[in-house]
């Protein structure tokens, strides 16, 4: 008996699944069009080399016949760097480019974790300044409440201004700590620090800057929390949307190392890990030898249809499917025709996957008659503005 | 909203960890009254776990706050937010030889080029002999690294050690510290994020009870 599951970490989506990702696409790819953003197919495979933000131990990786290390791409965002770099090298005024796609990433065995899932985003090239970063912000608020999510919050921080409450230390030290915090250990980075000789009060205001969220953020005096406040003032002018979707929040490092600016996270109460995250990343196509702006974010699909889900969300109804049981199949071939010809869905026979669709048995008569399941008889016309 | 679920490590730090919860004020009584493992008190449901389970707990949000020793999140290597050092559970990973045979698996290791080391702490190993540059080949066992020199498992052992007596009774020395660990506040990123109206208060008295100890 051969192995009929897939290799760890890949999954069959199934019919059910798959018509509610489509629906959340749909939702996402007309929200992002409505910003001006136009779509985007980087390959698959992206070439291994120099600092691709992701721990190489988490890329899916392999050998090209050449002998070159090439992986699955790990993201989309470093993908649409080098892809920027090399197409829209002179390029003048805003590249706004958007993708729906999946994405590798190795995972510890055990943990559940998929090694392939969709993700969708946008990424702003070019502009800079605070209707830039309120603009991606904006745009994902506007994209999750269009897929029907309530109750999300974006956090959103500034990398500027967490790199500048440790200021006193030199550049290998302050790097050090940004490296802890990226990693979640605050007492770690407090501690090395301290070691490098903060001094106590300075420290104590890195200590509140890194645990300053919502109105807190008012009282910290560092250079950029102002333009973080008008950002999320601006967002809130393009979105206005649920009260409060946006809170100010310093803590918010992300792992990522390429972030420079503002950087974000949207959350949802029934979803343990972010549903997206983004942010300024004007670094990296620095790496790529076309140094540009750049600020985008990244929706986990999955995340976002787990939280959906969790919600009480379905996909909106489509049309019902008629199954037509046939009787002599030149009648039920000009049966079938007639009905879809008035727009109604039909399969011809019984129908083994209904992935959540409502289902009309109908049986056929002739040409033009069809029985449905209570006895009636009735015209191709007449079952198509019944089930209109 | 539903009660914040604060999962605590079964074992050697439990008895500390409801000192310092009972210290800031939290209603520990009903812990260990009975076998239950998750035991709801006033606003927080605590949830009881193997230590190495609890990093996972908050990593993947099944409990939004946890406390965990150190040495646990450096093996684990889970996505967690550490948001202070409560300073009890002390300990430090070290790597031990054979009292005796330190000279003889170095001049081993001149001539064979690598070192067997034996240990539970398979990521904690490796990240730290890679650090060093030191060629070694790790051999993971489930408890008692200390036996493992011993028999002919293996030439070192990276372990977890306490007051170093178990070291000392198995005539096996420390060759290096690789780290020190203490206990850890941690919390889920997610949940320190959406729920830090609770968490912040419980983090600012945990921290500055074990700064005052």
């Amino acid at each position: 008996m051969p192995i009929l599951a897939p290799p760890r970490g890949f999954r069959d989506i199934l019919p059910t699944e798959a018509r509610e990702l489509r629906a959340i696409e749909r939702a996402l790819d007309e929200t992002f069009a409505s910003y001006g953003y136009v779509p985007i197919e980087p390959p698959m495979v992206e070439r291994v080399d120099g600092d691709s933000g992701l721990e190489r131990e988490r890329l899916m990786q392999f050998l090209d016949r050449d002998g070159s290390l090439v992986a699955l791409r790990p993201d989309i965002t470093t993908a649409v760097a080098r892809l920027v770099a090399q197409r829209y090298r002179d390029a003048a005024g805003a590249l706004r480019l958007s993708y729906f796609a999946p994405v590798f990433r190795e995972e510890p065995a055990m943990l559940g974790a998929e090694r392939e899932y969709d993700q969708a985003g946008v990424e702003l090239v070019g502009p800079s300044g605070p209707l830039a970063d309120a603009e991606v912000l904006a745009l994902l608020a506007e994209s999750l409440a269009r897929c029907g999510l309530r109750d999300a919050t974006i956090e959103i921080g500034h990398v500027g201004v967490v790199r500048r409450a440790f200021a006193d230390l030199n550049d290998d030290e302050s790097a050090a700590v940004l490296d802890a915090l990226r990693a979640g250990d605050h007492v770690g980075a407090f501690r090395l620090a301290a070691d490098a000789g903060m001094r106590d009060e300075a420290l104590g205001r890195a200590r509140n800057a890194l645990s300053a969220r919502g109105r807190a953020v008012e009282s910290i005096d560092i250079d950029g929390v102002d333009e973080l406040r008008e950002v999320i003032h601006l967002a809130r002018d393009l979105f206005a949307g649920e009260p409060l979707w946006g809170v100010p929040n310093l803590s918010l490092v992300p792992a990522l190392p390429y972030y420079t600016g503002v950087v974000f996270e949207a959350h949802h109460p029934k979803s343990g890990f972010p549903i997206a995250a983004g942010g300024r990343y004007d670094l990296l196509l620095g790496a790529f030898g076309t140094p540009r702006r750049a600020t985008g974010f990244a929706i986990s699909v999955p995340r976002l249809h787990l939280a959906l889900f969790e919600s009480g969300w379905r996909a909106a109804r489509e049309r019902a499917l008629v199954s037509l049981a046939p009787a002599g199949t030149r009648d039920t071939a000009q049966l079938a025709a007639a009905l879809r010809a008035r727009g109604v869905v039909v399969a011809i026979g019984a129908v083994a996957e209904r992935a959540g669709l409502e289902i009309v048995d109908a049986s056929v008569v002739d040409h033009d008659h069809v029985r449905v399941a209570d006895g009636r008889v009735m015209t191709a016309d007449e079952l198509a503005r019944e089930l209109a | 909203m539903s009660r914040l679920r604060f999962a605590l490590a079964q074992g050697v730090l439990l008895s500390d960890a409801l000192t310092a919860l009972r210290a800031v004020g939290l209603d520990v009584s009903r812990l260990g009254e009975d076998r239950r493992l998750v035991v709801p008190s006033g606003d927080v449901e605590f949830v009881l776990a193997r230590p190495s389970d609890i990093a996972t707990y908050v990593e993947r949000g099944a409990a939004d706050l946890g406390i965990v020793g150190k040495d646990v999140l450096m093996e684990s290597a889970a996505r967690v937010l550490e948001l202070a050092d409560l300073r009890f559970g002390a300990c430090r990973f070290v790597v031990a030889a054979p009292r005796d045979a330190l000279e003889r698996s170095l001049d081993e290791y001149r001539h064979l080029g690598s070192l067997e080391v034996a240990t539970k702490y398979p990521h904690v190993a490796e990240e730290h002999f890679r650090r060093r540059g030191i060629q070694v080949e790790i051999v993971k066992v489930a408890g008692s690294a200390e036996l493992a020199p011993q028999v002919g498992l293996a030439d070192w052992i990276v372990d977890l050690v306490a007051t170093g007596a178990t070291l000392a009774a198995n005539d096996l020395a420390v060759v290096e510290e690789i780290a020190t660990s203490t206990a850890r506040l941690i919390a889920n990123p997610a949940s320190y994020q959406l729920r830090r109206r609770e968490i912040a208060p419980l983090v600012e008295r945990l921290a500055s009870w074990a700064a005052a100890r």
